[in-house]
């Protein structure tokens, strides 16, 4: 194991926490995380538990990067086409 | 081009969705792009998923993707909270059911090596790589010291069913979609036992006077 992925993962084991929510409750709870966040609130404090399992979760967190970036978009009214993104598959 | 697809509130996602006739088919038309963008969106960011397969052949995944998405939408209205925006809300399942689409495509057809499961020779060489020159004797003893204590709870405190579920997401890398399919189970039966399993690490280190500030700095680079 790399250095840095061995600090990372000794990291997670001293953050484990005796309950953890589940994948299950993260997909639940992760909508309103993002939107908490892009409306300038205080997402972690608000829901530190959800933050906990993102950085515990690997599978979780990447959907909840690509959600962010959408969701974003979907703030700013900045969403490409469906042909635009089309476009980038080649 | 930008546009604007997504002007309904909440209540008039919902409503229209469960409308009927014209009503409904505008709403879902418009549900289908939105889930349509964020398959897409996702599937450019892991073209490398998909290579080798023609660019008509990733675009009818997407399609299918986004009909999965659809139906998951439609089916889980009812649990729609309204503590976020619809559009996030029916996001995610379009990003769930994409990413396990691109993840499953790069390790279609990959064997895992089994061979290693057994041989534990190779997993513990983050000791040997940790060593640098210039590392005090007692720092360096404690790094092997910590890795010790490591090995002993993952051969001796772990079942064996959580030992390879570790071996194959923190050692082996493998996505926990691929795991899930693999050893046949789900997400959250993975996710416990990963819990599990560092609660058992957690509290042996702890135990051996290991805190997190200390153990964490002797490895810091």
């Amino acid at each position: 194991m790399e250095q840095k992925r061995f600090e990372s993962w000794l990291k997670n084991i001293y953050e484990t926490q005796d309950e953890e929510i589940s994948c299950t409750e993260c997909f639940d709870l992760v909508s309103r995380f993002v939107d908490l966040e892009i409306s300038g609130e205080d997402a972690v404090a608000i829901m530190p538990q959800l933050k906990q399992h993102l950085d515990q979760c690997r599978a979780c967190r990447d959907e909840y990067e690509i959600l962010s970036g959408l969701a974003r978009w979907e703030n700013d009214d900045e969403s490409p086409s469906s042909d635009d993104l089309r476009d980038l598959i080649h | 081009m930008f546009f604007m697809s997504n002007t309904r509130t909440n209540d008039e996602w919902l409503h229209d969705l469960r409308a009927s006739g014209e009503v409904q088919e505008a709403a879902m038309a418009d549900l289908r792009t939105l889930l349509l963008r964020a398959v897409l969106y996702l599937f450019s960011r892991n073209l490398g998923d998909f290579r080798g397969l023609p660019r008509d052949e990733i675009l009818q995944r997407a399609e299918d993707c986004t009909q999965d998405a659809l139906i998951a939408v439609m089916n889980h209205l009812s649990d729609f909270r309204g503590d976020s925006k619809f559009s996030t809300w029916a996001y995610k399942f379009a990003v769930n059911i994409a990413l396990m689409t691109s993840r499953r495509e790069r390790w279609k057809g990959v064997s895992l090596d089994q061979s290693s499961l057994s041989d534990d020779s190779n997993l513990f060489e983050w000791k040997m790589q940790d060593k640098s020159p210039e590392l005090a004797p007692d720092q360096s003893a404690m790094q092997g010291e910590v890795g010790e204590i490591i090995r002993e709870v993952i051969e001796h405190d772990l079942t064996e069913k959580q030992r390879q579920i570790l071996i194959m997401m923190v050692f082996q890398e493998i996505p926990m979609d691929e795991v899930v399919l693999r050893l046949g189970t789900n997400r959250n039966a993975i996710y416990k036992m990963l819990h599990d399993a560092r609660r058992k690490l957690k509290s042996s280190l702890q135990a051996r006077g290991f805190e997190v500030g200390e153990t964490l700095s002797l490895f810091s680079t």
